[in-house]
């Protein structure tokens, strides 16, 4: 992105929901035209939400961004009720940042009578209330099914980006940066990714049927002496990582690391991979995710191999868009 | 205090038997459910006459929540014209749901209803996206009912900065899909802002129903039904429900301040040797018909009663109401 200067650079109001406070006040240390903004969230005693959007009058003009995050159900209902309100309060323009769109990450549409809850998300999202500066933004990282861009309405202007340059950036850090290969842990992680890590040399794993098992090969590429980073959208219970990392040790690999954008590890899963102190069990060299699913960053602090890259300047400079 | 009498046989329905046989239905995870003890409660059900034949009554399939088996079945045992027809609610592992609905081609020119419960924001998204689903399957027309309408119950828009959650419903429903038959239908029982009607865009024909008719009925099978006065608790609720409870003595009730403290007073009417029934849309903790109870007896009730649609109580307020061994 190119630099602009401090007169054309937008003065930004950043709201934020609950769980993202600390990603928001990283965001707002990023530049000097970011200002946090706060929300009082209280519920009634049914348990519906008793919101107040602090300051209300004094954002009349102002460009508008809100940083949600909805890792489960339950939350999407009060982040979307300060969604649908902000944009009507005569702001300059209306950015949603939502680094991590769930939804449709295990859902497949194989027939009819399936329920695409992708479909319900993009929905409810696409009917966020047009502001005077037209479309909502809404930016989202890694989106796990490109199609599903294709999924909103002409009311917001869908803005894609990726983790992978913050990848990038750490692997040149490191002491064996000139022994990398980035291994894809199937098709659908290579056509993602290769385009932007195509000066690294690549392996590309598959699952094949063998009886009624699923088993993960090496299709191309080659791990020998390597130290192989397997790099995906995001994981869930980590079973795809762990089974990549068997093939690709047995193929002569010397150290294995793993990226992900999004940490989702329902129900604890990254305990799997946390370094136990006999070193036995420490398959993993390094394993990274940003801080896009709050609740995991908060889970595995300090702990190995885990390394959280921050998204907060990637955000900060998706505000200017 | 509540009299209870008891009820002509003829009127207490017996819970239906009828199961749902083709349904495997599985719900995972935490279910939130909103439990209330009916020992104390009678339910009563009136059956509907079936005036017209069954070739002019339209048939219905019946699809509901996890949280509404027990009232879907109950309406689908009241006509044969409506069928009760089930959805697969799964989770995935990360929370998000994973829903299947059987028989989705066969739905197809069928005529298809959705009996819902969003008694909290927790499974609000789930229910959404059947409703988002369930008009695009070529269905003749839909119909949302939903009983009771939330949020809006306990907020004010009193200055800029307060977010409503009606609004945030009401723009949620209306952007379900319209079907081949046109705008949903949205079936909703004493709602309780009417002017919540004008939060609906055009894809939604909101209909608004009452459940007053079941407690006049009631009212009229007790022993005492002659000397039955009804009272609003305040102006909202005399507003809300005095045309359809015209034929009955009525008491307003209102707040007043007085000093820091506001005190409920009888603004007009007389309670006096009456049995007295409050009426309401909803209950929430229960503190306002306990203080209208204390005026009216203050003035001479003999008996007092309530009745309110929705019973809400949140944190199981309902307690404080239970008739303990001291009989109070």
């Amino acid at each position: 992105m190119e630099e602009k200067t401090q007169f054309q650079k937008k003065q930004v109001l950043l709201f934020y929901c609950i769980e993202y406070e600390d990603l928001a006040r990283q965001v707002a240390s990023q530049s000097d035209v970011i200002t946090l903004q706060s929300i009082n969230w209280r519920n009634f005693d049914d348990g519906f939400p008793n919101l107040y959007i602090n300051n209300a009058q004094n954002i009349r003009g102002q460009h508008v961004a809100f940083l949600a995050s909805f890792s489960s159900p339950a939350v999407i209902f009060e982040q979307l009720s300060v969604i649908y309100a902000l944009p009507r309060l005569f702001v300059a323009s209306f950015t949603l940042v939502l680094p991590f769109f769930p939804t449709g990450s295990f859902e497949r549409m194989e027939e009819e009578g399936d329920v695409a809850t992708a479909f319900t998300m993009a929905r409810i999202l696409s009917n966020i209330p047009i502001s005077r500066g037209g479309p909502t933004s809404l930016v989202i990282y890694d989106i796990h099914a490109l199609q599903e861009r294709f999924y909103f309405g002409d009311h917001v202007l869908p803005l894609f980006e990726t983790g992978i340059p913050l990848l990038k950036q750490r692997l040149h850090q490191l002491p064996d940066a000139d022994k990398i290969v980035v291994a894809f842990p199937d098709d659908g992680a290579w056509k993602r990714f290769h385009k932007q890590l195509y000066h690294f040399p690549m392996v590309v794993c598959t699952k094949v049927r063998e009886g009624d098992k699923r088993i993960v090969r090496l299709k191309e590429g080659n791990a020998a002496g390597c130290h192989v980073v397997i790099v995906d959208d995001l994981v869930q219970s980590g079973g795809t990582l762990i089974e990549c990392q068997k093939v690709l040790k047995a193929h002569g690999a010397a150290k294995v690391s793993a990226y992900v954008t999004h940490g989702v590890f329902p129900k604890r899963s990254w305990e799997r991979f946390i370094h136990k102190a006999d070193g036995l069990e420490n398959v993993f060299e390094y394993f990274w995710i940003t801080d896009s699913c709050p609740l995991t960053v908060k889970a595995i602090a300090n702990k190995a191999p885990f390394e959280v890259l921050s998204l907060a300047g990637s955000i900060s400079d998706a505000l200017q868009i | 205090m509540a009299a209870n009498s008891p009820l002509p046989s003829s009127l207490i329905n017996s819970s239906s038997s009828s199961s749902c046989l083709k349904c495997n239905q599985i719900r995972f995870g935490e279910s939130q459910k909103l439990s209330v003890r009916c020992d104390t409660f009678h339910s009563v059900q009136i059956k509907r006459s079936m005036a017209s034949s069954a070739s002019k009554s339209k048939r219905v399939w019946l699809f509901y929540c996890p949280e509404m088996q027990s009232l879907a079945q109950r309406v689908a045992a009241q006509s044969d014209s409506i069928d009760l027809r089930c959805i697969i609610w799964k989770k995935f592992e990360d929370g998000f749901p994973n829903i299947f609905i059987p028989g989705a081609q066969a739905i197809r020119g069928q005529h298809v209803a959705f009996l819902a419960s969003f008694s909290s924001p927790g499974v609000i998204f789930e229910q959404q996206s059947v409703l988002f689903a369930l008009p695009k399957l070529f269905v003749s027309s839909f119909t949302l009912v939903l009983p009771f309408f939330p949020t809006g119950t306990s907020e004010r828009m009193e200055e800029e900065g307060d977010v409503a959650t009606a609004y945030t419903l009401a723009r949620n429903l209306s952007s379900i899909p319209i079907s081949r038959g046109g705008p949903t239908s949205l079936v909703t029982f004493d709602i309780h802002a009417l002017q919540e009607r004008f939060y609906f865009g055009d894809t939604i024909l909101p209909c608004f129903e009452s459940g007053i008719p079941l407690l006049k009925n009631r009212l009229q099978h007790l022993p005492d039904s002659h000397n039955i006065s009804i009272a609003f608790p305040d102006d909202g609720a005399w507003k809300r429900f005095h045309k359809q409870l015209q034929h009955f003595p009525t008491i307003v009730c209102a707040k007043v301040r007085e000093g820091s403290q506001r005190i409920v007073r009888i603004k007009e009417g007389e309670p006096e040797g009456r049995h007295v029934v409050i009426v309401d849309d909803l209950v929430q903790s229960g503190g306002t018909l306990i203080e209208c109870q204390r005026v009216l007896a203050a003035h001479g009730a003999a008996k007092i009663s309530a009745y309110v649609t929705h019973g809400i109580f949140p944190n199981s307020s309902w307690r404080r109401f239970k008739h303990d061994d001291g009989g109070i």
